[in-house]
């Protein structure tokens, strides 16, 4: 299964500047696009990420492989992974942090969706103000957006704002695709107002089951006891999926009251059914089941 | 006749657990019955389950181990010290998996189950490990209105400059996990930090079992029996971990093990493994875990830091780095910032707020073991390295590696 590093340290040729092979003070050396070939350059690149705030000069170096077109997009995302790894350095690399943004801010609108992908992401995590902007309008005028709905929704929720629940809802109700609706069902689990959705969702079995199981988990934020309450119901429903029963006795098991499981006979027979040897349920649902019914018998 | 074995020095049940290093026990005559003799010699030795834990023995803080002890305790009731450490390579898989007895003859006159818990390779647990982890995790997090939430404002962009901010790195994440570990075995004691060994391929880790499985868009898929499927923070459902690497076969591209363990004998040559292969083993994720602000929401988090903390437990085992008064143990020149000065106290558990300390300290003190002292309410950075008690057995943590031996 082990599959050999793609690029081992020991099998690097790039040259090594003078000094300490791995001492604080080394310098920062990236062969030139004419002097190594990618493989070596992205070696190069993200063998030391703290190398590269250790001078101007490092860190210029590499936010100009990360801003120009012409360099491979292998080299310029390896640059973008060494930046990003050095900012959990956050002394060394205070002083570099503001052209570091800078710079994600313009290649935002890459041409490479792989490298606009992954610089919003860092950019919509960091709560900026100019990526989320540029999400939203990208989910209401999708002829310019940067990134599909489903990946704007996706990143739209590390900072939820009301803009982001209107668009989603309406993604909900008109889906350009599944994965669009999912998302944007993820993104309003933090609306507490989406509460009556999630229930009509998680009952509705002619709804996706993914989408079921994200409204259980909704519900479970939103509003524990109700979630609570359909799960039982869910469990004691001959006709229910299995894959949702599941999910029903996994909410009950790990967050339901405990005393008053031990006193309903009618979900303890109908968890014992889906332990049973003829039951549908995958063999981890019936040890889920069985681990269950012994915390009460 | 009736002894009484406590472990750990307490009587507490709570307190049945043990590591590598040795834990401090006694024994102690609790009915004499028909004993006349003064001195009674017991036998004390270890009898582990099926694929239990194995336990060794030794009388005093320092000399050899072995896997039986006789003892001379008198019938008065007066206790006798001894030493009980787990053997190493046989951590237990369940709790409770060795029992330590004492017999007079061949007589049984007392025992006591115990658990060698240690930390091991998330790749490798057990079903029952992975289970009892994730739902202790599950619970803790409690649909992100649990003790996690703590956890998560913790690790954020304003206490950055506390936790990355200078050679404290490691200590200051070693007290955080330890942290969140004992705030897990509040909930299930048997259940201990596993780590992610990210220089290999961890495909057990990947699964909707365990950590979950991301999609194409990095959207964390999990089983329906997987209470991690239920899991919230600060409003967002679920998690987002879009890996750069193909999780079945491979692993990032970053320091080795070897490569990690060769960066130098001194402490401030080691911590530059803080870049790589700490900062690439984040970064080779798009998602939550890649940016400071949002990494402790998913949950692989910590079994990547527990790594982390592994391979600087492994270093200070290679090459002797435990004694903060060494300066080779640390990195002590001038300038660093407060908070990374071996004296000092480490925030959020000290509690300061305002001036060169972050405006708030969430989650409180740091969280007491029933098993050990250390590194109390308010750690220091210098008590984050002698996590064995290797020189000073009052230092130990409570908690072991699988693979870092403690002599």
């Amino acid at each position: 299964m082990t599959k050999k590093p793609k690029a081992t340290k020991s099998s690097k040729s790039v040259p090594k500047a003078k000094g300490p092979a791995r001492g604080p003070l080394r310098q920062f050396s990236i062969p030139k696009s004419e002097q190594g070939t990618v493989k070596q350059r992205v070696a190069a690149l993200t063998e030391a990420p703290l190398d590269l705030c250790k001078s101007d000069k490092n860190l210029q170096v590499a936010l100009k492989i990360l801003r120009s077109k012409d360099e491979p997009v292998k080299v310029r995302l390896a640059a973008l992974q060494s930046l990003q790894a050095a900012t959990f350095s956050v002394v060394e690399f205070a002083s570099c942090r503001t052209d570091y943004l800078a710079t994600l801010r313009e290649i935002a609108e890459d041409p490479d969706p792989e490298l606009r992908q992954r610089v919003l992401g860092i950019l919509a995590r960091d709560k900026d103000r100019f990526a989320q902007k540029k999400l939203l309008e990208g989910l209401q005028n999708p002829q310019q957006a940067l990134l599909p709905p489903e990946k704007a929704l996706q990143l739209l929720s590390y900072d939820v704002h009301s803009e982001a629940y209107s668009a989603a809802r309406e993604i909900v109700s008109k889906p350009p695709n599944p994965i669009a609706k999912r998302e944007a069902l993820r993104l309003l689990a933090a609306d507490a107002s989406a509460a009556p959705m999630f229930e009509k969702i998680l009952r509705d079995k002619s709804e996706l089951r993914e989408n079921r199981q994200i409204s259980a988990s909704a519900l479970q934020a939103l509003n524990p006891e109700k979630l609570q309450e359909h799960a039982r119901e869910m469990l004691l429903d001959k006709s229910e999926y299995v894959d949702i029963q599941a999910t029903s006795l996994t909410a009950l098991s790990q967050f339901g009251d405990q005393e008053a499981a031990a006193k309903d006979e009618a979900l303890l027979k109908s968890v014992d059914r889906l332990s049973s040897k003829s039951s549908k349920a995958s063999t981890k649902t019936k040890q889920s089941a069985r681990r269950f019914l012994s915390k009460y018998k | 006749m009736n002894v009484e074995l406590q472990i750990n020095n307490s009587a507490s049940a709570e307190a049945r657990f043990v590591t590598w290093a040795p834990s401090p026990c006694r024994i102690r005559v609790t009915n004499r019955a028909a004993v006349t003799t003064p001195i009674v010699n017991l036998h004390i030795q270890g009898i582990s389950a099926a694929s239990g834990g194995a336990v060794v023995f030794r009388k005093t803080t320092t000399g050899r181990f072995s896997s039986s002890l006789t003892l001379h305790v008198p019938i008065s009731g007066a206790s006798v010290p001894f030493f009980v450490g787990g053997r190493f390579g046989r951590p237990s898989v369940n709790e409770g998996d060795v029992t330590i007895e004492a017999r007079d003859g061949t007589t049984l006159v007392g025992s006591v189950p115990v658990m060698v818990r240690i930390r091991k390779n998330a790749n490798a647990l057990t079903p029952g490990e992975r289970d009892r982890f994730i739902s202790a995790f599950a619970q803790l997090n409690n649909r992100g209105a649990g003790r996690f939430q703590a956890f998560r404002d913790i690790h954020t962009d304003a206490g950055d400059l506390e936790a990355h901010g200078g050679p404290a790195f490691l200590p200051w994440h070693r007290t955080y996990l330890l942290g969140l570990e004992r705030e897990l075995q509040a909930i299930d004691p048997s259940v201990s930090l596993p780590y992610w060994r990210f220089d290999r391929a961890a495909p057990n880790i990947f699964t909707r079992e365990f950590l979950g499985e991301s999609d194409d868009l990095g959207t964390v898929q999990f089983s329906a029996t997987n209470p991690l499927q239920f899991w919230t923070t600060d409003g967002v459902q679920g998690i987002n971990r879009r890996p750069q690497f193909k999780t079945a076969d491979e692993h990032p591209d970053l320091s080795t093990e070897a490569e990690t363990l060769a960066l130098g004998r001194l402490y401030r040559l080691f911590r530059e493994m803080q870049g790589n292969p700490h900062g690439l083993a984040h970064t080779n994720f798009g998602g939550s875990i890649s940016s400071i602000d949002t990494a402790a929401k998913d949950p692989l988090f910590f079994l990547l830091h527990c790594n982390v903390d592994r391979l600087w437990a492994k270093w200070q085992r290679q090459v002797g780095r435990f004694d903060p008064a060494q300066k080779a143990s640390y990195d002590t020149r001038r300038g660093n910032r407060i908070g990374h000065r071996l004296p000092n106290t480490m925030w959020p558990w000290n509690g300061i707020t305002g001036g060169d300390r972050p405006p708030t300290a969430p989650g409180g003190p740091m969280a007491e073991s029933p098993c050990v002292a250390a590194p109390g309410l308010q750690p220091r950075v210098r008590d984050g390295l002698d996590y064995q008690g290797a020189i000073n057995p009052l230092s130990r943590m409570g908690f072991d590696y699988d693979d870092v031996r403690f002599d």
